[in-house]
């Protein structure tokens, strides 16, 4: 009986434990929380100090502005998706995109396939490279938080 | 925290809305502006178009152009190609090209046209299969019938170079089509308000400002 309870509250302790370490918000699905860990063990190796993502950090990344090399233009993440996540933006070849942030799109952020897919073509795209880990899972964490 | 910020403006405007007795009030003040004023957007759209077309009414039934059983496209009906070829761009019926433009287009799908599409071999064979069953030579439109003959031998990797399509667009000036309410020759669908759908016929065109 004893063992029972001090094995049930240990459990307990190690669920609140993984829910204040996890890299996520909690309102990611469990695919793309777990996409997040994976962000968060790849960026340590090279910052151990880092803690968590940061949704301050996220936002100064998506509006960070960079001369394209051969475009000969400035471009961003915000170039497409403007500077406010809440808002429907545009591709350059004119369509409409929807809302970046999760609570105006619900679809956004629940599938990891896709998340991946996009930071590789838009990273290209604005920046030339891909994007590190922690950038991913700071603009996630921002576009979670607004 | 959270819940409480959306709580209280629910709250405000719930009052309000007892206040000035109706929720068609409330319904006004919630932020829905931006859908209003799309609603209203379209509708005055709309209404152009049904001006042009009781004009072309009046000109009498012979003027509509053909009468073939195939006049226009159908709407695309793939949920693949759908899904990876319509975030951006308009999504184009595959007969506006002939098949081999569409597979040089999917053989070259990580540099298209300065995007790295990432398709893996087999959404590549799948987008492949519907594009060739569906392009222009397979077609029966008028378009596409005056495609294949204005490409001759040649394998256009673009519709916008295609000269029958470029002639068809010849009086729209350049800086037309750099409008941030268009921004490309490539995006039909701003002009093309039917063009969804598979409907180009040159009395749906709106231009916007
Ligand atoms: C050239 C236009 C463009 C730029 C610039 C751009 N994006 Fe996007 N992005 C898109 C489009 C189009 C989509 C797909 C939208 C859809 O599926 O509704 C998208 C989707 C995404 C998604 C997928 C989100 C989801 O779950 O649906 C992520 C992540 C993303 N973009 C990140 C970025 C980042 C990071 C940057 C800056 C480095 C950036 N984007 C810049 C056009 C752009
Ligand atoms: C990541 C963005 C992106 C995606 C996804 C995408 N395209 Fe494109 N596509 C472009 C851009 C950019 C252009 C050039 C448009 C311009 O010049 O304004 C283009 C142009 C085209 C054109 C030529 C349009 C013209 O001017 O006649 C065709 C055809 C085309 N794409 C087919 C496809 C097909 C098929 C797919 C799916 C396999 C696809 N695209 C997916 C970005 C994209
Ligand atoms: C800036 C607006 C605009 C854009 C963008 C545009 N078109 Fe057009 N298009 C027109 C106008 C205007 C006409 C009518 C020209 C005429 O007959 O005088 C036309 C005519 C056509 C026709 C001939 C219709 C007929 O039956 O005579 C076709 C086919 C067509 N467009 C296809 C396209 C395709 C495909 C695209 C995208 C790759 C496109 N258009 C982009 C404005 C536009």
């Amino acid at each position: 009986m004893q063992k029972k309870g001090l094995m049930l509250g240990g459990l307990a302790a190690l669920f609140i434990a993984g829910g204040a370490l996890a890299a996520g918000p909690a309102d990611l699905n469990a695919g793309m929380r777990s996409l997040m860990d994976r962000y968060l063990s790849e960026a340590q190796k090279k910052e151990p100090s880092l803690k968590a993502f940061s949704a301050e950090e996220g936002k100064k990344f998506f509006n960070a502005k960079r001369m394209h090399s051969t475009a000969k233009e400035e471009r961003s993440c915000s170039t497409c998706h403007t500077s406010n996540p809440l808002n429907p933006g545009k591709t350059p070849v004119g369509k409409t995109i929807e809302p970046m942030a999760h609570s105006a799109n619900k679809d956004r952020f629940t599938d990891p396939q896709k998340v991946e897919k996009w930071f590789k073509r838009n990273c290209a795209w604005v920046l030339e490279r891909e994007c590190t880990p922690e950038e991913k899972g700071d603009f996630i964490t921002y576009m979670m938080s607004n | 925290m959270k819940i409480r910020s959306v709580l209280v403006p629910i709250l405000a405007v719930g009052a309000l809305a007892l206040f000035y007795g109706g929720p068609g009030y409330a319904a006004d003040t919630s932020g829905h502006g931006s859908v209003y004023t799309r609603e209203a957007l379209s509708g005055g759209k709309k209404a152009l178009l049904a001006e042009r077309e009781s004009e072309e009414g009046e000109r009498g039934e012979g003027g509509g152009g053909g009468g073939g059983e195939n006049e226009r496209f159908s709407a695309v009906e793939s949920p693949l190609y759908k899904k990876e070829c319509s975030s951006c761009h308009f999504l184009y019926q595959a007969g506006f090209l002939p098949a081999h433009s569409w597979t040089m287009l999917l053989n070259t799908s990580d540099k298209h046209f300065g995007e790295d599409l990432a398709l893996d071999d087999k959404t590549k064979t799948d987008l492949l299969a519907y594009l060739t069953a569906n392009s222009a030579e397979k077609s029966d439109t008028e378009w596409s019938v005056k495609i294949m003959r204005s490409i001759g031998s040649s394998t256009p990797g673009r519709i916008t170079k295609i000269p029958y399509i470029e002639s068809k667009h010849r009086k729209i000036r350049r800086d037309v089509f750099k409008r941030p309410s268009i921004k490309s020759f490539s995006n039909c669908g701003a002009c093309h308000t039917k063009g969804a759908g598979g409907n180009f016929e040159e009395r749906t065109v709106v231009i916007p400002k």
